[in-house]
């Protein structure tokens, strides 16, 4: 592909997926995560740790980092805490934010993939396959959300990453990688082809409800949501709807409105294009105290 | 794929339920094809074993005592994931981090598989017929009064049978023992409402004002706690609640409060008096009780500002009822109890009583209540086994050589004990000093019944039941093994018990009627309760009988300066490793402490200010020191704590225990002064002073956060809006 050829086609090489005359029919996954709610506990990260067979790197590797967590909970303090001139003490608390990959429809990771190794399903997930990946990480460089994990060492063989007995708890529904192979959240596709196939069987479509991520399922106080963005029935759609959020905007309709928009639906580096399939609700802080 | 050692093949090839081995045919290239193995299929499958399917069993988390019930997914008979039940009050589906890793408990590596009997330094192993032996034979001749059993926390139905065992020894010596326990906290609500844990309705206020409660984190009940908070935050009508959260050290808690306050550390009290003095609607022996603590006097105290007090009275006046709560970060002092009384007052006086503070639900049957733990137990069995009062001492569920201060001496005072016991998972630190190490089930092989502490709504008793065949030939359930010893006492009366399992279906089919199951057939109401993994019951429930009086209360004034041990020392409460029995769990080791995100190690908080004050940058190796020892431990510079305190996570620092946990971190326990609170006799857990010295040395710390410190460069990434922007009762 000549830089020429990339300028002049830009639209077929960076687009939506699908493409507009295959829209996302009959499904769409998408999330919707209420920072309000979510209390940075960590219970999401280690309930992926058990269903998606990540390895448990050790102090030394995590140093380098090459911590493997798909789903990790980032910490902020505000600006001006400890910064000259600022506040001493973080009086309004910290804020979480559960980072994992935001299936991005327009996803910075699929166009630099030498072997097309990472692509999209028709459904809306940003696939890996591991078979055909060949490391060259360049998918983890271009991701802006850093949420790819490289397998520098073959974990199955590492001593104490799944020693005797702790290998029996292996999610036989996933498979364990090896070494060279970059890996990353696959919104648990493993239980959304589960749910599509039962309710194939039942001769109709996966209604909300029927499947839930791991991270979903652990979170203590619910503010993660999953589902079919392209089902007017679900959860999912209608939150994003009542947010005003849209799936295919690079910047909302409502953040243009005069004095910024009431409502708390945003995505991540929006502006950058990638049109991520996770929407995040602010967190909010009482004014009165 | 999967290359290089990794086989496949055995990966997949696991034991059914009847111990039959199988391989699965189908992909794949292992030595099958090579013809040096042969797939065996099953004539007849052994129910719910469906090659590739996933069965689900329901039991009860024993990762902490909350009682959660948990659904273990299992397939061709290993468990593979655990899960909340929706069924349960408790936890509605959902687990914390620790329960999560309640599969890494059972799979772990550094199980004890034999039991074990010193000679010299090794363990030799013996079978349980010649332990069984060795026990008898130390009891033979040793009076009742000479014999003491130390226990975490137990209920249910091990609860009578270790009662029923010490009854047979003719022994009342049975010390309940948890490192971290809200004993104080008991005490001090058993005086305010006349119940030890009444039921707190977070979801119902519209103010929480929580003095060190860690509810999203370690205290109590959070799994509970933090569903009821997420219906607090969403609120009645779109009026979102507001948590106000008081205390010296940030916890998680703290990091999700709208307004957090960094108090100086004892004198929470004083601000709970000053918060009642600035309502102005206490009368009586109240308002005599805090007509000195006027503004100007607590916000020289407690470091709050005066404008900061009003505003939190104002709010309590105008949004009601709201909820104040007590933790560990109050009760932690010599005047833990003042403390607590005085914060409970504030409840009395906002009228909160009875509306989010509760009457408790109890389990109707008594003897199955949960024996709760505290630390006065362990000053107590420290003080008789000091005393050589004991010539055997069983120990199950607890680690006092870690979890003790050294200056207790344990470890030099059990070392007096003749025969020493001890049921365990690993060869921890306690299991080390044991003459006869037992090893037990893990909690997804084991039978049994719990009840725990903090009911949600309705009484239940959890069941737990195994998910698999067990992974070791030679551990035992907790439960048989008392069923066992309590048969060289009482052969006769438990001789219809072949086992545990046994002994407890029995005992629900005795008093089947009173839970729920009169009329039923036995069969079906035993497969019906293993099936539900609750019983839930009409709970029996209390009255909230206490009185509002200040009668008694009596604070002291804030700590003077030390000019030698010039900062407080605040052990803090990791949700996933609390008081380190987990820490052989490698994903409670690699899940990021969520404040720090620090893994791997331990560390020591010191507010920015502080560390300027004392040269110290972010990850220098500093000396703690104490007038009971020192630790070294590297340095992380950390905005949400008091600057006149340093904090140091409980958890780690274990000497033994397993591959997991050994060498990772120090254990603040070993330095804490042993100071007592002056009611109840628990280990005032903050109240050592120390002082902070450089070594020299420095690290780089191991951490999830980047270089900048959590800082978001201007971006958009993790939001915050205030309240008055916002309309939540258009969300969905």
């Amino acid at each position: 592909m000549s830089v020429s050829t990339l300028l002049e086609n830009w639209s077929d090489y960076r687009h939506l997926h699908p493409v507009d005359d295959v829209p996302h029919n009959p499904y769409k996954w998408a999330m919707s995560i209420d920072l309000d709610a979510c209390s940075g506990c960590n219970a999401c990260s280690v309930a992926c740790y058990a269903e998606n067979n990540l390895p448990v790197v050790g102090r030394e590797k995590f140093a380098h980092g090459q911590a493997m967590h798909w789903m990790r909970i980032e910490r902020y303090w505000d600006e001006d805490i400890s910064a000259p001139g600022g506040r001493d003490f973080p009086d309004q608390g910290a804020q979480f934010l559960p980072m994992m990959c935001q299936q991005c429809e327009a996803a910075p990771c699929e166009t630099v993939c030498p072997v097309g190794a990472t692509n999209h399903t028709p459904d809306g997930i940003n696939s890996q396959i591991y078979n055909r990946c060949i490391g060259s990480r360049y998918c983890s460089a271009n991701c802006p959300y850093k949420v790819r994990y490289f397998n520098w060492y073959d974990y199955p063989t590492t001593d104490n990453v799944w020693p005797a007995e702790m290998n029996q708890q292996l999610n036989p529904d996933v498979t364990v990688r090896g070494k060279g192979v970059m890996e990353k959240c696959t919104f648990c596709i493993q239980r959304v082809t589960v749910a599509k196939n039962n309710a194939k069987t039942q001769g109709r479509l996966v209604r909300d409800g029927d499947v839930q991520t791991a991270c979903q399922q652990a979170c203590p106080t619910s503010a993660i949501s999953f589902g079919n963005l392209v089902d007017p029935e679900s959860k999912v759609y209608k939150q994003w709807k009542a947010q005003h959020v849209e799936l295919d905007k690079e910047a909302q309709t409502k953040d243009k409105e005069e004095g910024g928009s009431d409502l708390r639906g945003y995505r991540i580096l929006e502006e950058l294009r990638p049109y991520p399939s996770v929407m995040y609700l602010e967190r909010v802080r009482e004014t009165a105290i | 794929m999967m290359n290089s050692g990794f086989d496949r093949r055995d990966f997949l090839k696991v034991l059914g339920w009847g111990g039959a081995t199988v391989a699965l045919s189908g992909c794949g290239n292992g030595s099958v094809e090579d013809g040096k193995e042969t797939v065996v299929s099953y004539v007849e499958a052994k129910d719910y074993v469906i090659p590739s399917i996933s069965v689900y069993f329901n039991s009860t988390c024993a990762q902490c005592d909350a009682g959660c019930s948990i659904t273990g997914r299992i397939r061709e008979g290993r468990v593979l994931k655990l899960e909340g039940n929706p069924d349960s009050a408790i936890n509605r589906g959902k687990t914390c981090g620790l329960g999560q890793a309640g599969v890494q408990h059972h799979y772990n590596p550094d199980r004890v598989r034999e039991p074990l009997l010193r000679t010299g330094d090794k363990g030799e192993a013996i079978s349980w017929d010649k332990a069984y032996a060795l026990i008898a034979e130390k009891l033979n001749g040793v009076q009742g009064e000479e014999i003491a059993f130390l226990s975490g926390g137990v209920s249910g139905h091990l609860k009578v049978l270790l009662g029923n065992y010490l009854e047979s020894l003719g022994s009342r010596n049975h010390y309940v023992y948890e490192a971290i326990a809200p004993a104080v906290l008991r005490a001090a609500n058993q005086k305010s409402y006349g119940a030890e844990m009444p039921r707190f309705s977070i979801n119902k206020a519209k103010v929480v004002l929580s003095f060190g409660a860690d509810f999203l984190g370690s205290w109590i009940s959070p799994v509970h706690f933090s569903q009821q908070y997420a219906q607090f935050r969403k609120g009645v009508d779109g009026q979102r609640g507001v948590l106000v959260q008081v205390e010296s050290k940030m916890t998680l808690t703290g990091a999700n409060a709208d307004r957090w306050l960094p108090v100086r550390p004892g004198t929470e009290g004083i601000l709970a008096l000053g918060i009642i003095n600035a309502l102005g609607t206490a009368s009586g022996d109240i308002a005599a009780a805090v007509k000195d603590y006027d503004k100007q006097r607590v916000s020289k105290d407690t470091g709050v500002s005066a404008e900061q007090i009003d505003k939190i009275a104002a709010l309590l006046k105008a949004r009601t009822p709201s909820l104040v709560l007590v933790g560990g970060a109050a009760e932690g002092y010599a005047h833990g109890s003042q403390n607590a009384a005085a914060i409970n007052l504030l409840n009395h006086v906002l009228g909160n009583v009875g509306k989010t503070i509760g009457v408790p639900v109890s389990v109707p049957f008594p003897q199955m209540s949960p024996a709760t733990g505290n630390t006065a137990a362990l000053q107590a069995l420290n003080n008789s086994l000091a005393a050589g009062k004991y010539k055997v001492l069983f120990s199950y569920a607890a680690n006092p050589v870690f979890t003790a201060p050294t200056v207790m001496k344990f470890k030099d005072n059990l070392a007096k004990v003749g025969f020493k016991v001890v049921f365990a998972h690993y060869l921890d630190e306690t299991a080390l000093q044991a003459d006869l190490v037992l090893p037990l089930d893990s909690a997804l092989e084991d039978w049994g019944t719990q009840v725990p502490e903090y009911l949600a709504e309705g009484a239940q008793i959890n069941i737990q039941q195994p998910l698999m065949e067990k992974l070791h030939e030679n551990t035992r359930g907790m439960g048989d093994i008392l069923l066992a010893l309590v048969k060289q006492r009482r052969a006769d009366a438990y001789k219809d018990f072949d086992d545990y399992y046994a002994y407890l279906r029995n005992a629900l089919l005795q008093n089947k009627d009173a839970l729920g199951g009169s009329g039923v057939d036995d069969d079906y109401f035993w497969n019906d309760t293993l099936s539900k993994g609750i019983v839930k019951l009409a709970g029996a429930t209390g009255n909230l009988s206490g009185t509002a009086s200040a009668v008694g209360l009596t604070l002291p004034p804030p700590a003077a300066a030390d000019t030698q041990y010039p900062l407080q020392l605040i052990p803090s409460i990791n949700a996933s490793l609390r008081d380190g029995r987990h820490t052989n769990q490698p994903w409670l080791q690699e899940s990021p402490d969520p404040l720090t995100t620090i893994v791997w190690d331990s560390w020591v908080e010191i507010h920015p200010k502080k560390a300027a004050e004392l040269g110290i940058v972010e990850g220098d190796i500093v000396e703690v020191t104490g007038k009971n020892g020192s630790i070294k431990v590297q340095a992380y510079l950390f905005p949400g704590i008091h600057p006149d305190a340093i904090s140091i996570p409980l958890g780690r620092g274990h000497e033994a225990m397993g591959r997991y946990a050994k060498g990772y971190g120090v254990n603040p326990f070993q330095i804490l002064d042993a100071v007592f609170d002056k009611e109840t006799g628990e280990l005032a857990m903050h109240e050592t002073r120390v002082k902070v010295s450089t070594t020299g040395q420095r690290v780089i710390v191991i951490k999830d956060e980047g270089p900048v410190g959590g800082k978001q460069m201007g971006r958009k990434i993790a939001v915050r809006v205030p309240s008055n922007k916002i309309d939540l009762s258009k969300e969905i």
